[in-house]
């Protein structure tokens, strides 16, 4: 392994956080808050760890696929840990675990939270727990290659590591310009959704972190009672479609701009995406029909299926009350997750298109064993070592969530709220039901079950590979 | 500039390699997915699986962008299909890869009428390349400049050669042959030298100058090689065929080892005064009673690396005056460690090829047209020779006045087929062909060799 490169490049990465901490410093200076010693000593020590790393290019600069799952991993966790030391300095979050959970959840756009009164934080605190949405939807990795100078050439590892779904294309030809068409995009719809916001009624600050919760598809925000808080139907209606749109692959985007629309449209992922949602808030809102009108029915429905399945995790009402089956509906969409190459998380519709494909080749295969079909996705054929790849993909996302629930168990909290913390953390979704539900918090676990749940977060943000490398022996061996 | 590559075999990853190197935007096209993983993982390219002579892969690949389309398929047809395509598309530089002798007659046609920009003959141009040496052995590789006025030998300086320890700005004393050492190997080191810098032993040197001029050098440092009469060619393939073709006429004695039976009756159809032996020439009895210790070269062209590798060597172990091995994968410093002096790899002289039509396409705003370009020691040294234009702004301005880029080096001069060593005093002139060597540096115009 290229220990030096490696070290090079996760330094950087914390440069970049540094400089990104500049932010809420601005915020900090603005409304007077008295976080602002906290934020700049942070950013001291991040230059202190990230200017001795970066201060000699190794003469070495390849990495091949493991040095790049590892940069990721390592650059995930280190950019966590240094963001979580505002809270901790500022004394707003008193214990280390609560902020590393805060702050994982933030990059990891989960939005699990461990504070019980959210409005009792200062502003410019608050600005940054969104703000790590912003960052960690896109990808940190990715905004790296945009901004600095002529990244490595072998940097589609990392870029491959970081981007969600099974297989990752390139807009252009070059890494760096594929990397700033995204941030482009990105960047373009999310001053849209804040301007509608703004007009929409919203306070601008409120419109602005609101907005980051929504592009990374995150979930935190500033009020106790989330977006049910602002009373706005205008505001809930530009969130949900909002949410659904980040929730789409990004390529589309693309192929839009370059006035490809026909071909995005026929994009086989968003129809899917869009039947399970539309299905979704059909099934839901009849289920709620006894218990609201008809039109608040939909309305709740179709805002929290676009929360869930995008894995935003944005509430408008407390649907741990819900019936039974609406519960249901919402915990099956959790797994689902959203589109690849989306900011969403979970196992990403086209994933669980082609395991459909598959299982249903082999039930084909069964009746006639001399069949032979390809299972296609857009009308292409999706190669067998890819098939083979998201088979196992899912196989591990089970046995870690597994795994996760059995020691969250010994918590001894109730069956659902083990259960549905962990496919909440997993899937980067943030409430679950029960006690994690969208009225209550993370608070009250141990600290033994909020790690475990941080890497349940990060595993279900880097799509497990880069995760499980880290506690594989053979990673760390020099041959 | 946008390039589109179809075919992803040796040569088509070793050109993408290059044009990425040169910062070009390059598009990969290869029926095999897991080719266009590997070169997409490897270097900055867009991959695009599916067939490159379909209109719609290609115009997936960027088709309305690009400048230039390589189609480096191991198919002809599929090449020069794909070109057409392009070209019909609007795609202004088109170059196919053409193998079969049989299309070689018609290259005009297919270069007018189809619209193919360049045709590339990776293995004639190999077979070209082995034959300048066999005609001048003492050198280890030969390039030719200026329509064949100048020439770049690479030669390797033994125990016994006077140059050992002897600064550059003595050379003189020492030899009195007119030639400029242009680019030195050491190790895995290349160095450009200036006149302080002292030659050592085992240092493969590459020296410029006429071809009167570089023998008498070769004589003077004994490192002279007698004229090759009598020549052996293992493996009667495409570059065999092309080499004894070459050779045919100009009263050597040749002789093919083939295989193939249905091969050799082909070859001997085709070649009058070689002979054609049937029979596996990596069998050391057949090639010891075939006389081979008696050659005065070998070449070892066998589709497998490794068998020209073997032969090669005990080729040399018997005392083979001139050893020539082809390999496809280069890995230049390890095969000169066992003694194999003279390697030609079809993918290098390619590359070569159209690494200059891409930067003569580069610089079409650029006056000073590359006429010449190869690529020494593995591909670490660049050799350039451009046409110095009528208005540039370094006419006539003395060398020791102009600043030029560390690392690089005036080869030398040629005014109206005459030679110059440029020294302080000496100018460019309009119409000059100036000859620049560099290392590590990428020149597609001649004022980028100044600071």
């Amino acid at each position: 392994m290229n220990y030096r490169m490696i070290v090079y490049t996760v330094g950087r990465i914390l440069l970049v956080e540094a400089a990104l901490m500049s932010l809420p410093v601005i915020g900090a200076l603005i409304y007077g808050d008295p976080t602002l010693l906290s934020f700049v000593i942070t950013i001291v020590l991040l230059a202190l760890v990230g200017i001795p790393a970066t201060a000699k290019k190794p003469a070495d600069a390849r990495i091949y696929a493991k040095d790049g799952y590892v940069i990721v991993a390592l650059s995930w966790i280190l950019m966590s840990l240094f963001g979580a030391m505002p809270f901790v300095f500022s004394g707003f979050i008193p214990h280390f675990v609560d902020a590393y959970f805060e702050t994982v959840s933030g990059f990891t756009t989960t939005g699990s939270t461990i504070l019980r009164n959210i409005e009792g934080l200062p502003k410019s605190l608050l600005f940054w727990r969104s703000f790590t949405h912003w960052i960690g939807g896109m990808g940190i990795l990715v905004f790296v290659i945009a901004i600095l100078p002529k990244t490595e050439s072998s940097s589609m590892h990392v870029m491959r590591a970081e981007v969600p779904g099974p297989t990752v294309g390139k807009l252009v030809t070059k890494l760096r310009a594929s990397a700033r068409i995204l941030y482009g995009i990105y960047c373009v719809m999310s001053l849209t959704q804040i301007l509608l916001l703004f007009v929409g009624g919203m306070p601008l600050y409120d419109s602005i972190v609101t907005t980051f919760a929504t592009a990374g598809t995150g979930g935190y925000s500033v009020l106790n009672a989330s977006i049910e808080g602002y009373h706005s139907l205008y505001s809930e209606m530009v969130i949900g479609v909002f949410m659904l749109l980040f929730g789409m692959n990004f390529n589309l985007y693309y192929l839009i701009l370059i006035r490809q629309g026909k071909q995005a449209l026929k994009s086989k992922e968003m129809h899917c995406y869009l039947a399970i949602v539309a299905v979704s808030v059909v099934v839901t809102g009849v289920s709620l029909l006894n218990k609201y009108t008809v039109g608040d029915a939909f309305r709740y429905a179709f805002f929290q299926v676009s929360s869930i399945i995008t894995t935003t995790g944005f509430s408008t009402a407390d649907f741990n009350t819900w019936p039974t089956v609406a519960r249901f509906v919402l915990v099956m969409l959790m797994f689902i997750g959203a589109c690849a190459g989306s900011t969403g998380g979970g196992v990403k519709v086209s994933r669980v298109m082609i395991l459909f494909k598959s299982a249903m080749r082999e039930i084909r295969k069964a009746i006639n064993p001399r069949s032979v079909e390809t299972v296609k996705l857009d009308r292409r054929k999706v190669d067998d070592t890819v098939v083979h790849s998201v088979v196992v993909f899912f196989a591990m996302y089970m046995l870690v969530t597994a795994a996760s629930m059995l020691i969250v168990a010994i918590d001894g909290r109730d069956s659902v709220t083990t259960a549905t913390s962990v496919i909440a953390c997993i899937g980067n979704v943030g409430p679950g039901l029960g006690m994690v539900g969208p009225a209550g918090n993370y608070a009250d676990f141990s600290v033994l079950s909020k790690l475990v749940l941080c890497f349940d977060m990060l595993a279900g943000r880097l799509e497990l590979i880069p995760m499980l490398i880290l506690f594989t022996p053979s990673t760390w061996s020099r041959k | 500039m946008y390039i589109i590559i179809v075919g992803l075999g040796k040569l088509g990853v070793n050109l993408t390699k290059q044009l990425v190197n040169e910062g070009h935007d390059v598009a990969v096209v290869d029926l095999r997915e897991n080719r266009i993983t590997e070169t997409v993982d490897a270097y900055d390219v867009m991959g695009v699986c599916g067939n490159g002579a379909t209109l719609s892969v290609l115009e997936e690949a960027g088709l309305s962008k690009a400048k230039l389309l390589i189609a480096a398929t191991g198919s002809d047809e599929l090449n020069i299909l794909s070109c057409m395509i392009a070209s019909r598309k609007g795609v202004e530089n088109t170059i196919a890869r053409v193998r079969n002798p049989e299309y070689s007659d018609q290259l005009p046609f297919l270069r007018e009428e189809l619209g193919i920009g360049l045709i590339v003959n990776p293995e004639f141009e190999t077979a070209n390349e082995i034959s300048r040496i066999i005609r001048f052995p003492s050198a280890a590789n030969l390039d030719v400049f200026a329509g064949g006025k100048i020439e770049i030998a690479r030669v390797r300086i033994h125990a016994d050669n006077p140059l050992c320890d002897v600064a550059v700005c003595d050379i003189h004393k020492k030899c009195k042959a007119k030639v400029l050492i242009c680019a030195v190997q050491r190790d895995d080191q290349i160095f450009i030298p200036s006149g302080d810098f002292v030659l050592r032993c085992d240092d493969a040197i590459s020296i410029t100058g006429s071809r009167s001029q570089i023998s008498g050098f070769m004589r003077q440092t004994k490192v002279y090689k007698q004229k090759i009469k009598d020549v052996i060619i293992v493996g009667g393939g495409r570059i065999g065929y092309y080499l004894a073709h070459l050779l045919e006429d100009t009263g050597r004695n040749i002789k093919i080892i083939e295989q193939s039976e249905e091969r050799c009756l082909h070859l001997s159809d085709m070649l009058s005064d070689v002979m054609v032996i049937h029979g596996d020439g990596t069998d050391q009895d057949l090639l010891d009673e075939q006389r081979m210790q008696d050659q005065d070269a070998l070449v070892a062209l066998t589709g497998i690396d490794e068998e020209n590798i073997i032969v090669s060597m005990y080729a040399d172990s018997r005392g083979v005056p001139k050893v020539i091995t082809k390999v496809n994968r280069h890995s230049y410093s390890i095969l000169n460690d066992i003694g194999l002096e003279t390697v030609v790899s079809p993918q290098i002289v390619a590359g070569n090829l159209v690494t200059r039509y891409v930067r003569a396409l580069d610089n079409s705003a650029g006056n000073s047209r590359i006429q010449t370009l190869y690529k020494l020691v593995g591909g670490r040294v660049e050799a350039v020779e451009f046409t110095v234009p009528e208005d540039a702004g370094y006419l006539n301005i003395p060398f020791r006045e102009l600043r030029l880029l560390p690392n690089l080096l005036i080869g030398c001069i040629i005014r109206g087929g005459r030679i110059i060593f440029p020294r302080g005093e000496d100018v460019m002139q309009a119409n000059d062909s100036v000859i620049v060597v560099t290392a590590g540096r990428i020149l597609e115009d001649l004022h980028d060799i100044f600071v």
